[in-house]
């Protein structure tokens, strides 16, 4: 276990030096801050709109650091030889590849933290300085109806936003280790779930770099997830044509191939719809109007999924690795 | 015990089908290149043992697969009498690769610890490790706090060497430990290997450089296109006859410099002596009875036997003899 973290942390070492994994954190933020700013231009609930680019950006740029950090580090350590030193030492080849996976794994979460906690603070943020709280913070009111501002009106603006601002970030630290306001429930769920599905992502990106090259792995890993993101989608879509031809029997030619080709690929293929709470959390379910607060509950099935994945995927990643010759 | 032994091992790399080479795609339908064929080896306990062999001989190959690197075709090989990939004799074992490189963003004190920590060494006892490694291969004070990236070669070849004695190993593998170096980092090996041997380790080496091999090995393996040309001590490989002497003196009388100059097989006039090179034993005594006659001066007599890299140029040469590349 101690081989297995010592690799996890060198590998976290090396990752973090990665610049493309700052231009995507960057970009990330950026996309939320933006959010706030565009969340005005909303009509019905700005925070919807900021929750649902988010919570979106927080699990694509995972993705996106999964896969551009992720197929290097194996091929890094093929490439420069280091593997030349690290498997005649006593360990074995399979606690490398887990070394491998959980230190590009806590490269991940610890980004995903990062944007998670600027995601929660965009979100207080927006919401403590809505017009009306703003207004009802430096104007007080006398008789009703009557407003008087309480000091100079100007200064006290900046200064209740500077004010909320630090708050944001102290109730958004707070917030990833459990606090949460109605308008953050459940939402660190949503996340939870999301990082579970980028577990399985990470597993299939050192699988892949186990036997290809970086844009190769990159390439499959890119596929893996877009098959996996949609594959419930086609099931639905295989079905559809199965019920128009009046059932499979019917079907043939390219039908037939497109039917069982979904039908393979929602068996092999990870299903990471399931991790996919976002529009659940946002919007509620299709047929109840929608209240801003959902309910998200803890989906186990599909947890245990997750990790019985992840755990078949770096099997099989140990298992093609063990066999592999370091020329 | 044998220390490391193997029996016919064989590597045969097949090749990619498919090979992009300078733009052009070279098709290799069931191409394959044999780097190692049938090598038999014996290393005892406390030798230093040096593999020897040009470029391409299977040196490094033979290293590998000891090492678990790469998996041999076919054949089997054994160290500490336990088969390879043995985690426990791998504990005893450390490995310096040929030209090694690492993790250029570590401090040179982080990479031993996190070494360390791959041997399983508790945190005290890496410390203390570390520092004795960091004098023992003569790195400077200021080493364990830089970085790899700002690392001199010679300075990372010691670095690695360290590596290679952090679990105090029994047994030290070590792939061309002193390519890249100047004359005086190719002495400090010399002189650590020799340490090594004092201290009861065995040292397997691969080189090509001769003379530093002559100097310490006991025993040596010369391979070459993948097979064992020779293996032995070397007192026993190479011929205890003198050769050949090699004399210089000054204060010669003309006629004698011509008699001895048309025997010589060699003879160089220089300002002050003459150098020359005599293969018989009786030319020797006549030059030297002249010497005495003329009241000349000897400046030395050297005689000189039959030297490793002379041994191996011959050897080589003789199983050069053209063998096809194998296609199946």
């Amino acid at each position: 276990m101690m081989k297995v973290l010592a690799i996890a942390l060198n590998t976290f070492k090396e990752a973090v030096r990665n610049k493309v994994l700052y231009f995507l954190l960057i970009f990330a933020l950026l996309i939320m801050g933006f959010s706030g700013v565009i969340s005005d231009l909303s009509i019905a609930a700005p925070e919807k709109l900021i929750k649902d680019l988010g919570l979106a950006a927080i699990d694509f740029f995972g993705f996106l650091i999964a896969v551009f950090v992720g197929v290097y580090l194996v091929y890094t350590e093929l490439d420069k030889k280091t593997i030349y030193t690290i498997v005649s030492k006593p360990i074995d080849r399979y606690q490398f590849i887990l070394g491998k996976f959980f230190g590009l794994l806590i490269t991940i979460y610890v980004n995903m933290l990062i944007m998670s906690i600027f995601f929660f603070a965009v979100l207080y943020f927006r919401d403590a300085t809505d017009f009306d709280k703003v207004m009802k913070a430096i104007y007080r009111e006398v008789a009703p109806g009557q407003f008087e501002p309480i000091g100079n009106p100007q200064v006290q603006y900046y200064l209740y936003h500077l004010k909320q601002f630090i708050i944001a970030v102290g109730k958004g630290i707070a917030t990833v280790f459990g606090y949460s306001e109605p308008i953050t429930h459940h939402l660190m769920r949503v996340i939870g779930m999301s990082a579970l599905g980028l577990a399985i992502i990470t597993s299939f990106a050192i699988l892949y770099s186990t036997f290809s090259t970086p844009t190769l792995s990159a390439v499959f890993t890119f596929l893996t997830w877009i098959i996996g993101s949609l594959c419930e989608d086609i099931l639905r879509y295989a079905e559809r044509l199965a019920q128009k031809a009046g059932g499979v029997q019917n079907l043939v030619g390219p039908d037939l191939l497109k039917y069982w080709f979904a039908q393979v690929a929602m068996h092999i293929v990870p299903n990471l719809a399931l991790f996919d709470k976002r529009t659940e959390a946002v919007y509620g379910p299709w047929e109840v109007a929608t209240p801003n607060i959902h309910n998200v509950p803890i989906d186990w099935v599909s947890v245990v999924y997750g990790l019985v994945y992840v755990a078949g995927v770096l099997c099989l990643a140990s298992m093609i690795f063990n066999r592999r010759n370091f020329k | 015990m044998k220390i490391i032994e193997t029996k016919k091992l064989s590597k045969v790399y097949t090749h990619d089908f498919i090979d992009v080479e300078h733009g052009r795609i070279k098709f290799n339908f069931f191409r394959r290149t044999v780097a190692l064929d049938g090598l038999d080896l014996e290393v005892g306990e406390g030798e230093i043992f040096g593999l020897l062999g040009p470029n391409g001989a299977g040196k490094s190959t033979t290293i590998k697969i000891l090492m678990g690197i790469i998996f041999p075709t076919s054949g089997t090989a054994r160290i500490m009498e336990r088969p390879l990939g043995d985690k426990e004799v791998k504990a005893k074992i450390g490995f310096l690769p040929e030209n090694p490189a690492f993790y250029d963003y570590l401090k040179g004190e982080e990479f031993l610890d996190y070494y360390g920590q791959l041997y399983g060494m508790p945190r005290s006892v890496r410390r203390k490790r570390i520092d004795e490694l960091f004098e023992l291969v003569g790195l400077p004070d200021h080493a364990p706090n830089l970085p790899l990236k700002g690392y001199s070669k010679g300075m990372i070849q010691r670095i690695g060497l360290a590596q290679a004695l952090l679990n105090d190993p029994k047994l030290v593998v070590l792939d061309e430990p002193q390519s890249g170096l100047d004359p005086l980092g190719r002495k400090e090996i010399r002189d650590i290997i020799l340490r090594l041997k004092d201290q009861g380790k065995t040292v397997f080496f691969s080189s090509h450089i001769l003379s530093d091999a002559e100097l310490i090995c006991d025993r040596v393996a010369i391979v070459n296109r993948g097979r064992l040309v020779a293996m032995g001590e070397l007192s026993h490989l190479l011929s205890p006859k003198i050769k050949e002497y090699e004399l210089v003196a000054s204060g010669l009388s003309r006629e004698s410099l011509d008699v001895l100059e048309k025997h010589a097989r060699k003879f160089i006039e220089r300002e002050r002596d003459v150098l020359m090179i005599l293969e018989k034993e009786e030319l020797v005594k006549e030059a030297l009875r002249r010497i005495v006659a003329e009241n000349a001066s000897l400046v030395s007599l050297t005689p000189r036997r039959e030297t490793l890299e002379e041994y191996f140029i011959r050897e080589v040469a003789r199983t050069n003899a053209p063998r096809e590349e194998v296609r199946a």
